[in-house]
C-alpha cells in the first residue's frame, strides 16, 4: 500500500489525522482490540488511536493509524475497512515491474556482469534506455546504510529522486540497497551558470548536490546512506568504469572518512595509493612508525591534527574550529613534537604524519 | 506535539566490542528543550540519530508520544532534522528548499505556500525566498535549514551542533532566536552540542554523556551547582572547575582538607557528612569554581579558616572580570575569577579565601560528589 493521493482524501474526508505504518509481524497482535469490531482488522493504540489492517504478508503488515478528537463512528470504520480491503484485493499480487524498471533492472545486472570482467564489454544498444544513455549525466552511487527497515519499493526512490532533480533520472539498481543514479546535468549548469560573483567549481557544486541528496534521502526516505559522485559521464561509453569508481570511492570513505557519508573520487587520492600498498607493507611501516609513539591514536590528538590538516595546517583558524586557544593548540603541536619528533607545521612532517593516520585507519593499529 | 522515551537504548556498530550508546533511559516532555552535551564520541549524536531514525536501535525501546517507533522510517516519525552541515538543495530556491517536504507529503499549493511564508516572517528570510543558497551567507543558509524544519509542524525538533559552522558572534545570535523561536512554536526539541554554553543558556534540561553513558540529567542550575561526579563538574563551567588533590584530616574537632599549599576547614554540615560516609582521613578532591576563589577583604576577614596564598603566573583582565592563573595551590595551575578592577599583577602574591559552602568533594577512586550521592 503506497502513500498516496487517497490518503489525503480520506484525512480530509474523516477530519483525522492518518498515518501509514508497517509494522512487523507480532506487532498488530500487541494491540488492544476494539469492542464489537473484527480484531483482525481492528485495533486501538495505547494513546486511543483506531489502527486498521490492509495489506500483510508474513513479513510486515501496512495499517493505518487514525487519530481524531471524536470517536470514530461503527459505519465509518466499516467502509474504512471495506475500502482497505477492496485495495488489498487489487494489490494481492506484487505489482509488475514497470517497463522502465525492467530495463533499469537489466542493466543494473549487467552492470554487476561486467565489474567481475577484466575489461568490460560495450554497452549493447538494447540496455541503452531507449537511447537515454547517450546524454551526460551525473552520476551518483547510493548505498543505503540502515537496514532495520522493510525495502522501500523501487518506485517511490525513482519518485522521490525525481521530485528531488525536477527531472526525470535513471535509477539502476545494482543489488540490494544498492544503486546507480544517473541525474541530468541540469543542477550543475544551474549551479554553475547562477554561481555570480564567487564563481563555484564543478567539484564544489557536485559537492553542494551530492550533500543536499543525502540530507533529502536521510530524512524523507529510509535513514542513512552513503552517496559517492563522479563528474559528468556519457553512460554509454563508460557507465560500468564509473560505477567501479563510486563503488572504491564508497569503500575507500568509509574506511577512512569517518563521520562522513558523501564521497567524492578527487578527495581520496591519497588514500587510493595507500590501500593500493601490499599489506604486508603497509603492515611494516606502521609497526616502524608507532614503534615511536602510540600517542597519534589518543582520541584528542587525532582529532587536533584531522582538523589541522583539513585547515591546511592553519594554527588559528584550528583552534577556532575546535575552541581552544591558540596556545593550547601551539602546546599541543609542541608535545607532539616531544614524543614523536615530528613537527606538523613543518610540510615535511605533516604528510609523514597525514600519511601515519590514514595507515592506522587501514590498520587499526594498535 | 509529543514527548520522547528512550528506555534502555544501546547502540552497538558491527564489529565493535563494545556499544557506542549504553543503556540510555530519558523521559522528554512533550515541549521540553532537552540538550545533550558532551566531548565528541561520547555518544551524543549517536542518541539523537537513533530517535531520529537515522541509526538503527541495537536494544531498547524509543517512543514518540505513545508510539513505539523503533520501525519506523525516519519519513514516517513526524519529526524535523537540523543538522551542522544544513546541507541546502543547492538547485532550488530558498522557498522551494523549504517546501520540498510537503510537496512530498502532497499538501495542497495553498497550504505549502502559507507555511513557507509564515516560517520566512519568523525567521526574517522572507527578501530571501527566490535566492540559491549559494547566494546566502552561512547565517541565512542556517535559517533555511531552520525553515526547513519549521514548515513540517512536527512533532519533535532535532538539531544537531546546528551552529557549529557560524563565527562566534553569529553563534551568540542564533541560539538566542532558536530558544525564542522553539518556546513560541511550543515544540519538544532535542538538541545536540559540545558546547557547554548553548547547553546552559539553551536546554530545559541538560543531559550529559560520556563514553556512551548519561553521567547526569538535570536543569542547567543543578548540574552547575550539584554536579554529582568530577567529569560533569570539569565538562559545565568555564573557566573549569579547580581540582584540588589532598587528604581530609579531624583536628581539633574540625574536619581539614589539606594538600600542598592549602590547609582549610570544611564547614559543620559538610564535614559531618563526610564523617557519616567515612571519609574522615581519607584522600579526596576538593572542586572549587574559579569564581568561587575571593580576594576581596571582607571575604578574607568573614572566612579565616578557608584562606590560601598564591603566585599570580598569569593575570588575565577580560575588562569586567579578570582570570587569574595561579601556582601554590595544590599541584596544579588554579584559575580565580575575580573582578576587573582588582589590579592583580603577574608574578604577585595574593591571598584568597575559598568559599567552602560551595566546594564540593569527590571521592578520589570513583571520582564521585560525596554530598550529591
Amino acid at each position: 500500500m503506497a502513500s498516496a493521493d487517497w490518503l489525503e482524501e480520506l484525512r480530509h474526508i474523516l477530519d483525522a489525522d492518518l498515518q501509514l505504518r508497517s509494522y512487523k509481524p507480532g506487532q498488530w497482535q500487541e494491540l488492544e482490540t476494539l469492542a464489537d469490531e473484527d480484531p483482525e482488522l481492528f485495533r486501538q493504540l495505547p494513546d486511543g488511536a483506531v489502527a486498521v489492517q490492509g495489506t500483510a504478508d508474513a513479513q510486515r503488515a501496512d495499517v493505518l493509524e487514525i487519530r481524531r478528537a471524536r470517536p470514530l463512528g461503527h459505519t465509518e470504520l466499516r467502509l474504512i475497512g471495506w475500502m482497505l480491503g477492496a485495495m488489498k484485493a487489487g494489490k494481492a499480487a506484487p505489482a509488475a515491474p514497470t517497463g522502465v524498471e525492467k530495463q533499469a533492472a537489466s542493466l543494473g545486472a549487467w552492470i554487476m556482469e561486467q565489474l567481475e570482467r577484466p575489461q568490460a564489454e560495450m554497452l549493447p544498444e538494447a540496455l541503452t534506455m531507449g537511447g537515454r544513455l547517450y546524454a551526460d549525466m551525473i552520476p551518483f552511487l547510493l548505498i543505503r546504510e540502515y537496514h532495520g527497515l522493510v525495502d522501500e519499493p523501487y518506485a517511490e526512490l525513482e519518485k522521490l529522486l525525481r521530485s528531488f532533480f525536477e527531472e526525470e533520472i535513471i535509477l539502476l539498481p545494482l543489488q540490494r540497497n544498492e544503486w546507480l543514479i544517473l541525474s541530468p546535468t541540469a543542477p550543475l549548469s544551474d549551479s554553475l551558470l547562477d554561481s555570480g560573483e564567487e564563481e563555484e567549481s564543478e567539484e564544489e557544486s557536485l559537492r553542494s548536490i551530492g550533500l543536499g541528496l543525502h540530507d533529502m534521502l536521510a530524512s524523507e526516505w529510509l535513514g542513512e546512506c552513503h552517496i559517492a559522485i563522479a563528474f559528468p559521464i556519457q553512460p554509454s561509453k563508460s557507465i560500468v568504469e564509473t560505477t567501479a569508481l563510486l563503488r572504491e570511492t564508497v569503500q575507500l570513505g568509509r574506511r577512512f572518512q569517518i563521520g562522513s557519508s558523501v564521497h567524492l573520487p578527487w578527495e581520496l587520492h591519497l588514500e587510493r595509493l595507500l590501500s593500493a600498498i601490499p599489506e604486508g607493507d603497509r603492515a611494516r611501516f606502521v609497526e616502524q612508525a608507532f614503534s615511536r609513539s602510540d600517542y597519534y591514536v589518543e582520541p584528542e590528538i587525532m582529532t587536533t591534527l584531522e582538523t589541522f590538516f583539513s585547515l591546511d595546517c592553519n594554527v588559528s583558524e584550528t583552534a577556532k574550529k575546535l575552541y581552544i586557544h591558540r596556545n593550547t593548540l601551539l602546546y599541543r603541536l609542541d608535545k607532539l613534537k616531544q614524543e614523536t619528533g615530528l613537527d606538523v607545521r613543518l610540510f615535511r612532517d605533516a604528510v609523514m604524519v597525514k600519511v601515519i593516520l590514514l595507515l592506522y585507519k587501514v590498520t587499526k593499529r594498535p | 506535539m509529543a514527548g520522547v522515551r528512550l528506555e534502555h537504548v544501546y547502540k552497538k556498530y558491527p564489529g565493535s566490542d563494545n556499544a557506542s550508546v549504553k543503556d540510555i533511559n530519558l523521559d522528554i516532555k512533550d515541549k521540553e528543550f532537552l540538550v545533550l552535551v558532551g566531548p565528541s564520541g561520547c555518544g551524543k549524536s549517536t542518541t539523537l540519530r537513533m530517535i531520529a531514525g537515522l541509526e538503527e536501535i541495537s536494544e531498547g525501546k524509543l517512543f514518540i508520544g505513545d508510539r513505539l517507533v523503533n520501525d519506523v522510517a525516519p519519513k514516517d516519525r513526524d519529526i524535523a532534522m537540523v543538522f551542522q552541515s544544513y546541507a541546502l538543495y543547492p538547485h532550488m530556491n530558498v522557498y522551494q528548499n523549504m517546501a520540498f517536504g510537503l510537496k512530498l507529503r502532497k499538501f495542497k499549493k495553498a497550504d505549502i505556500d502559507k507555511r513557507v511564508r509564515e516560517a520566512a516572517k519568523i525567521l526574517d528570510i522572507e527578501h530571501l525566498l527566490d535566492r540559491k543558497p549559494k547566494a546566502l551567507s552561512g547565517g541565512q543558509r542556517q535559517r533555511v535549514a531552520l525553515g526547513r524544519a519549521i514548515v513540517r509542524e512536527p512533532q519533535v525538533f532535532l538539531m544537531d551542533e546546528p551552529l557549529s559552522n557560524l563565527d562566534a558572534k553569529l553563534r551568540g545570535q542564533m541560539r538566542a532566536e532558536i530558544s525564542k523561536l522553539t518556546k513560541r512554536l511550543e515544540t519538544t526539541t532535542i538538541y545536540v552540542t559540545h558546547d557547554q554554553i548553548e547547553a546552559m543558556t539553551m536546554g530545559d534540561r541538560i543531559v550529559v554523556m560520556k563514553d556512551g553513558i548519561i553521567q547526569q540529567n538535570a536543569t542547567p542550575e543543578e548540574l552547575y551547582n550539584h554536579p554529582v561526579n568530577i567529569f560533569v563538574a570539569g565538562f559545565i563551567g568555564a573557566p573549569a572547575m579547580n581540582f584540588i588533590t589532598g587528604t581530609l584530616n579531624e583536628v581539633a574537632g574540625a574536619l581539614r582538607f589539606k594538600a600542598p599549599g592549602v590547609d582549610v576547614v570544611l564547614p559543620e554540615g559538610k564535614a559531618q557528612a563526610l564523617r557519616d560516609k567515612g571519609f574522615s582521613g581519607k584522600e579526596v578532591v576538593l572542586g572549587v569554581r574559579p569564581e568561587d576563589l575571593h580576594e576581596e577583604p571582607v571575604f578574607l576577614e568573614a572566612s579565616p579558616n578557608s584562606i590560601v596564598t598564591a603566585n599570580i603566573e598569569v593575570a588575565e583582565n577580560l575588562g569586567h572580570e579578570m582570570y587569574l592563573y595561579l601556582n601554590g595551590i595544590g599541584n596544579d595551575t588554579v584559575i580565580a575569577r575575580v573582578d576587573g578592577r582588582s589590579g592583580m599583577r603577574d608574578g604577585t602574591t595574593v591571598k584568597l579565601a575559598l568559599d567552602m559552602n560551595k566546594v564540593h568533594i569527590f571521592d578520589k577512586a570513583t571520582e564521585l560528589n560525596l554530598f550529591e550521592n
